[in-house]
């Protein structure tokens, strides 16, 4: 392992225009995660038609590259404004803006540094040690009913978090289901609901459905307490967290690491859930869960590094089965095929020296994340001093061009601002727009694999339960589900009988 | 109530027209609408399981629930109705955009989109707002136009698809000036 690894280091900073796309890529990312509206997947978007003139290895060295970093750069956004770059930085908010509105944003983003580095290396070291095993592991024991089950767990998990009851979360959740039915159904392509718009037919695209509900609510949120004369305005604080508090949640970040790496390695599954479920563990393990969502350290530490452990585990099924576990790595399954590759199993004995760039590539990306981050931080905090009503306007121009580009659809606009009213009034209500958008996120993953497993199994409900990883995942998930149905019963019952 | 209401509402609209698409599919038993109509099944159980929680406990939170920043707990009084109409104005004002963005197109109208939403938001300083605007406009011409060539919104309505196809053009000669 480490012989290939020096030797993809070498072939990644022998060549001067290798390093240049690594460093753009690794800036870009950054970039691109901070601004927001905009995302990785906007930059990606952008890019995947330039990777036509660049060599297979620089391609997709450019893409993981931007994964690490973007994962990380969305995290600044969602501590400072509320606002996650992309979905799987949303947990990040929970106690990262909460600590913003405390003073606290500089130990929240640095921690996000610092969790987001050590989740990606680590995430990255088990990948170039064990890609073929895990691989192979996956590809005997995950079959659609466990993504499926896994599904259910992680919306469970996030039915338990963000909303004002159990029955809130539920709904959340369940909303963005139905949000995700719409567009052709994943097995038979007949179109659903798509209400005499044609444009509807290709379904709801997650990325303006993800900056409505999140950056333009925020920004109704905000108008909102202008207009009545509660704004005010974050607080800049510059402390970063010691060695000492970040030892003092060595377990969580252990424990975020497997969550997040095992979430990642599952097709269709990536980051995104990992981020959830990393909370929603920490969450479950902790002693002081009343803490949470109140700005604590630790749901900050537990989101960011499951994230980031989710990109390198990601890498596993693309590289090693073919199959894209996400929006960015199926881009990367474009670059592969446009210069007449298939990721798979061959890959790795044709195109050794692409795959040990790629690995070395991501491996220095999220250190880069550690270096750069703690560098331009203090330059970032400085954009909580921009006044309000002149960062309102950039923000929702930048959601604008960031969904319309995707599809090249006004539509898409049109969904993005109807969502950002929608999620203003469901947020006004105590709904989860985490959990909407996570609905949204998997319904069609859920549905496609739930389909799948069924035929698998010949409709026998008994031998789709009976595969262990299924089984244990599912029992998670009710248990959660029962354990919050159970607590608001409770709770009801004790405010009655006062 | 009324929100019990419009979560009914939701359901039976989904419910109804879960009809219009009522296919087999020949290899999955369940077909297009086994799936939603699952999923609507268990909104609905779940707003029944609402809106008993709430004729006990009201809008308050759940003991034990985690992830909700003191933000998205909102008790604002809408008596004033200036504050009202300035919520109205900033909600309305991004959807209307949205809605001109295919006549009118991103190029002519987004310096007026940028001026209004500062404007909404309180700044009353005119050299301010229109200092702004145009820093604002020519960073994100600056990005997505010439560094990106970003496809945007051109229009098609003219004066306003004729502005459009100025500024591309002066893209163009500046990109040749390279």
């Amino acid at each position: 392992m480490w012989e290939n690894f020096a030797a993809g280091s070498l072939a990644l900073f022998s060549d001067p225009f290798t390093i240049a796309i690594f460093v753009f890529g690794v800036m870009g990312g950054m970039l691109f995660g901070a601004i927001p509206g905009v995302s990785m997947l906007t930059l990606a978007a952008i890019l995947l038609p330039f990777t036509a003139s660049l060599t297979p290895a620089q391609g997709v060295m450019l893409f993981a590259v931007i994964y690490c970093t973007g994962t990380y750069g969305g995290a600044i956004t969602a501590i400072l404004f509320n606002i996650p770059g992309a979905p799987e930085n949303a947990p990040t908010a929970f106690d990262g803006y909460p600590m913003t509105r405390q003073g606290k944003s500089g130990k929240a983003v640095g921690a996000a540094v610092l969790c987001s580095a050590i989740g990606g290396v680590a995430s990255a070291l088990v990948m170039m040690a064990a890609t073929e095993p895990l691989a192979n592991w996956a590809i005997r024991n995950i079959g659609p009913p466990e993504i499926f089950a896994l599904v259910f767990f992680g919306l469970a998990v996030a039915s338990s978090v963000g909303g004002r009851s159990i029955w809130k979360g539920w709904m959340s959740v369940l909303l963005g289901l139905i949000i995700a039915t719409i567009g052709q159904d994943p097995v038979g392509g007949i179109n659903r609901y798509n209400f005499g718009f044609t444009d509807l037919a290709a379904g709801i695209a997650f990325v303006p459905a993800i900056l409505g509900f999140f950056a333009v609510s925020e920004i109704f949120v905000q108008a909102e307490k202008k207009a009545t004369g509660k704004f005010d305005a974050p607080k800049v604080g510059m402390s970063f967290p010691s060695f000492l508090e970040i030892w003092a949640h060595r377990i969580a970040v252990v424990r975020s690491i497997l969550v997040g790496f095992f979430c990642g390695i599952l097709p269709g599954i990536g980051a995104t859930l990992a981020a959830f479920m990393g909370y929603g563990e920490a969450v479950r393990w902790s002693r002081d869960k009343e803490a949470y969502g109140k700005g604590k350290l630790e749901g900050v530490i537990s989101s960011e590094t499951a994230n980031n452990a989710a990109t390198g585990a990601a890498m596993i099924p693309l590289l090693a089965l073919g199959l894209p576990g996400g929006a960015l790595t199926a881009m990367m399954v474009a670059v592969f095929q446009m210069h007449d590759l298939e990721p798979g199993p061959l890959v790795f004995y044709n195109s050794p020296e692409l795959i040990w760039i790629v690995f070395a590539a991501m491996f220095y990306a999220n250190l880069s994340i550690l270096f750069i981050g703690l560098v331009e931080t203090k330059t970032i905090l400085y954009l909580l001093k921009i006044p309000f009503q002149f960062l309102a306007p950039m923000i929702l121009l930048l959601a604008t061009i960031g969904s319309y580009i995707g599809r090249g659809l006004v539509l898409d606009v049109i969904v993005m601002f109807g969502a950002g009213i929608v999620g203003f009034l469901l947020r006004r209500s105590g709904y989860s727009i985490p959990g909407i958008v996570l609905g949204i996120i998997l319904g069609k993953i859920g549905e496609q694999n739930f389909a799948q497993g069924m035929q698998m199994v010949h409709y026998d409900l008994f031998t789709y339960f009976s595969r262990p990883i299924c089984l244990i995942l599912i029992v998670a998930g009710s248990l959660t589900l029962l354990a919050g149905i159970y607590k608001a019963v409770g709770s009801s019952r004790s405010t009655a009988s006062q | 109530m009324i929100e019990t209401g419009v979560w009914l509402i939701i359901c039976i609209i989904f419910f109804t027209f879960s009809f219009e698409f009522n296919q087999p599919i020949e290899i999955y038993k369940f077909g297009a609408t086994g799936w939603p109509r699952v999923v609507l099944l268990l909104l609905l159980l779940a707003t029944i399981g609402n809106f008993s929680y709430m004729r006990i406990h009201g809008s308050a939170v759940q003991k034990g629930r985690v992830g909700i920043a003191d933000e998205d707990v909102s008790d604002t009084d809408y008596r004033d109705f200036g504050a009202l109409l300035k919520v109205t104005g900033v909600l309305g004002t991004p959807f209307i955009f949205a809605m001109l963005l295919k006549p009118i197109g991103f190029y002519f109208s987004t310096p007026f989109f940028i001026a209004l939403i500062i404007i909404l938001f309180g700044e009353r300083r005119v050299k301010w707002v229109l200092g702004i605007t145009a820093m604002i406009y020519a960073v994100l011409l600056g990005l997505f136009m010439v560094v990106l060539n970003a496809p945007l919104p051109q229009g098609n309505m003219s004066p306003f698809y004729d502005y459009s196809a100025l500024i591309l053009t002066l893209n163009t000669q500046l990109q040749q000036m390279w």
